[in-house]
């Protein structure tokens, strides 16, 4: 039998459902797929974009849940059943490093939606001639702010990882998802309701063919498929590890995180782009479409205060569940690996990304550098890697035989095996290449010092763990067989 | 707006929304079905019918792999949950559960 070690659980259903859901909601789905499905074609785009969520997002998240729930222990531990006691551990190291730079860059952007509630609530945006590219400039120019921001941001953060998976992230996922969907709906009803805001519908849902022709739709869709749901950064199997044994994953891990995933993103677009065509916006993405032109145009609708706070409060929401989940990851880990208090993981684990953080509140270039390194390389690395083990080492037969269909409300055929052994790391792989042969030319020096870091990483965690592992764990299970 | 437009925003909603609400709805669902059957009986079977037969095809061909006495062991959790339970998570014939022998 498989030896387990006695963990948390989830309390129910419906709050695995909506934390997990809300760990792949993120700034992306509500400031970049509107734009995106815009810029690529539309209709088509979205086509695409659904191909490679059903080839690509589902599969892998049900692998990654099935082995997180099959080990049940974090990152590392995960790794040490899987690989033995052996350098190969640091693979999972690799993950983990990627997780926290990735969370120490990303806390800035919840501390940014935070300051924006916060104005929301005080009533900025509907004031007389309120200038919000005024108030963005002010805000992304004042380090002790944006630093400010990024400590509120990792506060609250600790504070509800303290509380437990239960008491904190479920309960707060329980209520936070069903309000940012309240929100986006409602938003979404004024919206459409505008005069002109059927041009932001055309603009989002007008198929041009010819785009589905052309590869780099399919890199975008690949993308967002890939990034928005957050395949194989280790939350999927994190949060997987607390499930029981005779939960269903396929459906709810699989196809009901990664469709719904999609959906606020869908859901975005009917909030946005309505808004931002009938006030004539030139439509845009990131921190410029949600904090200057959205802002601004919520400041010149009737009832203003309640569709800027409904939509920043909910903008805040989803960021703050991914954010939750990101560092979940980390601290998971620390506590099985150092066999301490979740109190002192949560406060270690928070600290060393609130400290590794300052640099990217301070200075945007840093957060748009490891960006673009984690983005561009790090999280299609952990992919790889998570897919490989899920595929190769541990054997997608044997896991979808043991854990995937164990108590499964969807019976996953034997075609599964070849997606996560072959197709996604093959995709991986061209993904990595690609970006590559597209950033080389145009910016030299990200790429060569980015792809630098990375090549260091991986032999630098396998050698630390390698060490770590000779002292700590003299024996060790592997695939639930003592070694 | 378009035709086009219309059309690719129905199938989007439906593709999206409506697979996501049916997902949430009916895993919630069968999830309360095994809540239910535990508070019953204790226990449910853990593999559905297609499940359990590629778990004995694996452990046909790898009887000697390191892994064959976890496959049996939980082959046997399911023979046991089989014959013990009263009712059943799914659809089982009678003839499949009494032909279930230890392997």
């Amino acid at each position: 039998m498989t030896t387990t070690i006695s963990r948390e659980k989830w309390g129910s259903r419906f709050g695995y459902l909506m934390a997990t859901i809300g760990a792949m909601v993120g700034a992306g789905n509500i400031w970049r797929l509107p734009y995106v499905t815009g810029e690529n074609g539309g209709g088509a785009f979205l086509i695409a974009y659904f191909v490679l969520l059903y080839l690509i997002a589902v599969p892998g998240l049900m692998g990654e849940t099935s082995l997180g729930r099959y080990t049940r222990q974090g990152l590392l531990g995960t790794f040490r059943k899987v690989y033995g006691n052996n350098k190969f551990v640091g693979l999972g190291l690799v993950i983990l490093i990627f997780n926290i730079v990735l969370m120490s860059y990303y806390s800035s952007i919840v501390g940014w939606s935070i300051y924006y509630a916060y104005h929301a609530v005080i009533g900025s945006f509907t004031q007389t001639q309120f200038d919000t590219a005024a108030l963005w400039q002010a805000f992304s120019s004042n380090t002790a702010l944006s630093v400010g921001m990024h400590t509120v941001a990792m506060l609250t953060v600790t504070g509800i990882l303290l509380m437990g998976i239960k008491g904190g992230i479920e309960r707060m996922a329980k209520w936070m998802m069903p309000i940012l969907t309240v929100s986006l709906i409602a938003i979404a009803i004024r919206g459409v309701t505008l005069p002109g805001a059927m041009a932001g519908l055309e603009f989002a849902f007008s198929p041009n063919w010819e785009y589905l022709a052309r590869g780099e739709t399919w890199l975008a869709a690949l993308g967002q498929a890939l990034f928005s749901t957050g395949l194989g950064w280790g939350i999927a199997l994190t949060y997987g590890s607390y499930l029981g044994r005779n939960d269903d994953i396929p459906l709810g891990g699989g196809v009901f995180t990664a469709i719904g995933n999609t959906s606020f993103g869908l859901l975005a677009i009917f909030a946005v782009f309505p808004i931002v065509f009938a006030f004539g916006i030139s439509p845009t993405s990131g921190a410029e479409l949600a904090f200057v032109a959205l802002a601004s145009a919520f400041g010149n609708m009737t009832g203003g205060y309640v569709w800027a706070l409904l939509f920043f409060i909910g903008f805040f929401f989803a960021n703050m569940t991914t954010a939750i989940a990101i560092t979940e990851v980390g601290v998971t880990t620390y506590k099985e690996e150092r066999d301490t208090s979740r109190s002192k993981a949560v406060l270690t684990i928070c600290g060393i990304i609130w400290l590794l953080g300052i640099p990217s509140a301070m200075n945007s270039s840093i957060l748009g550098y490891l960006d673009f390194v984690v983005g561009n390389w790090g999280l299609p690395l952990a992919t790889l890697i998570i897919m490989f083990t899920i595929g190769w080492k541990f054997d997608a037969n044997r896991l979808r035989i043991l854990s995937l269909n164990r108590g499964a409300d969807l019976y996953v055929p034997k075609f599964w095996e070849s997606i996560i052994r072959f197709e996604i790391p093959t995709i991986m792989l061209f993904i990595m290449a690609y970006f590559l042969y597209s950033n080389l030319t145009a910016t030299p020096w990200k790429t060569v010092s980015g792809l630098a870091i990375l090549t260091l990483t991986v032999p630098l965690c396998m050698w630390i763990m390698s060490r770590r592992q000779a002292s700590a764990h003299p024996a060790t299970n592997v695939g639930g067989q003592s070694s | 707006m378009s035709i086009a437009a219309i059309i690719v925003m129905i199938v989007c909603i439906v593709a999206l929304w409506g697979v996501a609400s049916v997902a949430l709805v009916y895993s919630l669902g069968q999830e309360e079905r095994k809540l239910q059957l535990i508070k019953k009986q204790g226990s449910f079977e853990p593999y559905s019918p297609q499940a359990l037969r590629d778990l004995n095809r694996w452990i046909e061909q790898n009887n000697t792999s390191e892994h064959a006495q976890e496959m049996r062991n939980v082959h046997e959790e399911q023979r046991a949950a089989l014959q013990k339970c009263t009712s059943y998570f799914y659809t089982w014939n009678r003839s499949d559960i009494e032909s279930l022998k230890e392997i």
